[in-house]
């Protein structure tokens, strides 16, 4: 059933990623300051969008770990954030490259950058906090409050576009009241989300199935060392 | 504009291999202690 659900979900995000990136690239035409290169923000903004909420996500399982003490919900809130941070890699390459062209820079240390950046950080080192303790409830546990964390930064750098003056523009999807860009130009991000979503859930589904074969052969290690 | 998205792809592509090579050794390693717990004396 599962391997169905991966296959299902395959062809539709592969599908609808072909048919979005023909609408961007042969129909949609260049914007008015900053020509083609413009077509960046189809992949920033949807990596962005992805990482944070599954920043966000992940923090909601590790306080339902934290709650219930059911490894199955770290399991989950570790497999999520792997992904997002995957997601918010592409996010900061992408801008970053961006900027180079439009800014001519590669980096600005503005209040939104630096927060995604110690964002990434935090994330990573959660990651490697994961692989540096073994006992499994005490790395749940450690790994929840560094989620938590994390997810805090994440949302102050989502607001800080908002809260102070960056280099960064400023909200420009019209969800966020930014209304920065025509309707047409809008449309392909939020199919780029749902493209994007649909390979992330198939990450998350290969990296829970991968967690729980980490589970199955630490129980048997430990029957193994009991005969 | 192509330099972002071979960049976006790229870094997906390399995610994609790590975790497969991960799946592989992880299966590897589920059949070895599956082995050695069912025959423990080997």
């Amino acid at each position: 059933m599962r391997e169905k659900i991966i296959i299902g979900l395959a062809v539709f995000a592969g599908a609808l990623l072909a048919w979005n990136m023909n609408t961007i690239f042969t129909k949609l035409p260049d914007e008015l300051n900053q020509g083609a290169i413009y077509r960046i923000i189809y992949f920033h903004v949807p990596a962005n969008i992805l990482g944070m909420s599954g920043f966000g996500l992940g923090m909601l399982f590790s306080i339902g770990y934290l709650v219930t003490k059911d490894l199955r919900y770290d399991a989950l809130a570790a497999s999520v954030t792997e992904v997002s941070l995957v997601f918010a890699s592409i996010g900061l390459a992408t801008g970053s490259i961006w900027a180079r062209i439009i800014w001519g820079v590669w980096w600005a240390w503005d209040y939104r950058l630096t927060s995604w950046l110690v964002c990434w950080l935090i994330f990573g080192g959660y990651l490697m906090l994961r692989r540096a303790v073994d006992e499994p409830n005490q790395r749940a546990r450690f790994a929840a409050v560094v989620s938590i964390l994390g997810s805090v930064n994440a949302y102050i750098s989502y607001k800080s576009i908002e809260w102070w003056t960056t280099q960064h523009p400023q909200p420009v999807l019209s969800i966020r009241n930014g209304g920065g860009m025509a309707a047409g130009m809008e449309a392909p991000i939020w199919w780029n989300v749902l493209a994007l979503a649909c390979f992330s859930i198939i990450l998350v589904m290969v990296r829970m199935r991968q967690e729980s074969f980490a589970r199955e052969i630490d129980t048997l290690r430990r029957m193994a060392h009991a005969q | 504009m192509l330099l972002g998205l071979g960049a976006a792809w790229l870094i997906m592509f390399i995610y994609v291999v790590l975790i497969t090579l991960r799946e592989r050794k992880l299966r590897k390693e589920l059949d070895r202690v599956r082995r050695m717990v069912e025959h423990p004396n080997k």
